[in-house]
């Protein structure tokens, strides 16, 4: 399960349905079709990251970093209960991308997921600062909250940019 | 999930058929000797994929197994860019091997994948009296972890836990080293345990 204390400077790897709440560094690498959700709050330099994976829970309850209608609640709820404001939130999104094109087009699991963020980051008045989502290729996120929440990201080719 | 020691020895022995099928023609293919690896089986948590799948760039083609399941799971080539850059190379007759993939390489990656995965599947057909068939193949060449958990998160039957059924097929002279990764929906594969229990039992 996700430790919620801040511990020391290392990076904290973020695997798959699991998140991580402080102001340490964080970092979830080869998301396909599954969502990179950062929050971050510039008054009080923290925030959260999840590997997300699917859009609906369907009731699961275990794996709550694991489906996009459970992360986003569960990720809100625990830094207001650290005192941050709904309102100065800045949320960030990557991944969502479609790495086999010939499979499931009728079910494209990135493009749904991706979606379903911007309808719960609403619903929780949350802005969406910047997104880098879609296409085809795989995305490795790092994450710094103490560096003004600096979210960067690297594909399999080599390049890289922040968000 | 957790395998018996007796469960493990008969998907092992199954695998070693199916992987020997794929490196007689893999060997076809490059004109040349392929050791492979005992097959190896890990039950993987989900947020530890990365242990196993990382960011390295990789060519995979991947298959979802049909037939007598309809939607059995999926079964992958699986070869890292460089030593796909080699085998590609060896095939078509090209030397250099630090340049982009082209779609002649992309080609015949599709066309290896797809000779392996069906010699694989068509030896395990045969033992098992259970039908598999590889859907049209589906190529990618980017990250492996981004590759694999995209297929994992469209598996039909939910799960935490990934059974990953792997054999390394190494071709020393061209320096090529690839797997072929089999991972079976949780039904699909007590299904096949149920199979290969029961050609074990004595016959009466």
């Amino acid at each position: 399960m996700p430790d919620h204390h801040p511990q020391s400077e290392q990076t904290a790897m973020i695997g798959i349905g699991e998140y991580r709440v402080g102001s340490f560094p964080m970092m979830t690498i080869g998301l396909g079709s599954c969502i990179g959700l950062t929050l971050y709050d510039p008054n009080l330099k923290m925030g959260a990251m999840v590997h997300i994976m699917l859009p609906e829970s369907a009731g699961r309850m275990d794996r709550p970093g694991k489906y996009v209608d459970t992360a986003v609640p569960l990720l809100v709820k625990e830094l207001v209960a650290l005192g941050c404001k709904n309102r100065s939130i800045v949320a960030k999104i990557a991944g969502g991308a479609c790495m086999f094109e010939y499979f499931g087009t009728n079910l494209n699991i990135g493009e749904r997921n991706a979606g379903k963020v911007r309808i719960l980051l609403q619903e929780h008045n949350i802005q969406l600062a910047a997104e880098d989502v879609g296409g085809k290729v795989g995305r490795s996120v790092t994450f710094l909250p103490a560096n003004d929440g600096k979210v960067t990201i690297r594909r399999a080719d080599g390049t890289s940019s922040s968000l | 999930m957790k395998l018996s020691a007796v469960q493990a020895d008969a998907i092992q022995e199954l695998g070693n058929i199916g992987a020997a099928h794929a490196a007689t023609t893999l060997s076809q293919m490059l004109g040349s000797s392929i050791e492979m690896s005992v097959p190896a089986i890990r039950v993987v948590e989900l947020s530890q994929l990365g242990q196993y799948m990382g960011e390295e760039s990789a060519a995979m083609v991947a298959f979802e197994l049909q037939g007598d399941i309809p939607h059995g799971g999926y079964i992958l080539f699986y070869i890292t860019r460089e030593s796909a850059v080699r085998m590609t190379n060896t095939m078509l007759g090209q030397t250099e091997t630090n340049r982009p993939l082209s779609e002649m390489d992309e080609s015949a990656l599709l066309e290896v994948g797809n000779i392996m995965v069906s010699a694989f599947l068509d030896a395990t057909a045969e033992l098992l009296g259970f039908v598999m068939l590889p859907s049209p193949p589906a190529l990618t060449i980017d990250m492996a972890h981004a590759a694999m958990q995209s297929l994992i998160a469209q598996m039909q039957e939910e799960t935490d836990e990934v059974l990953l059924f792997s054999t390394e097929l190494a071709c020393e002279e061209f320096k090529v080293d690839s797997d072929i990764i089999m991972m079976p929906e949780r039904s699909t594969l007590l299904r096949i345990i149920e199979l290969l229990e029961n050609m074990m039992k004595p016959v009466s």
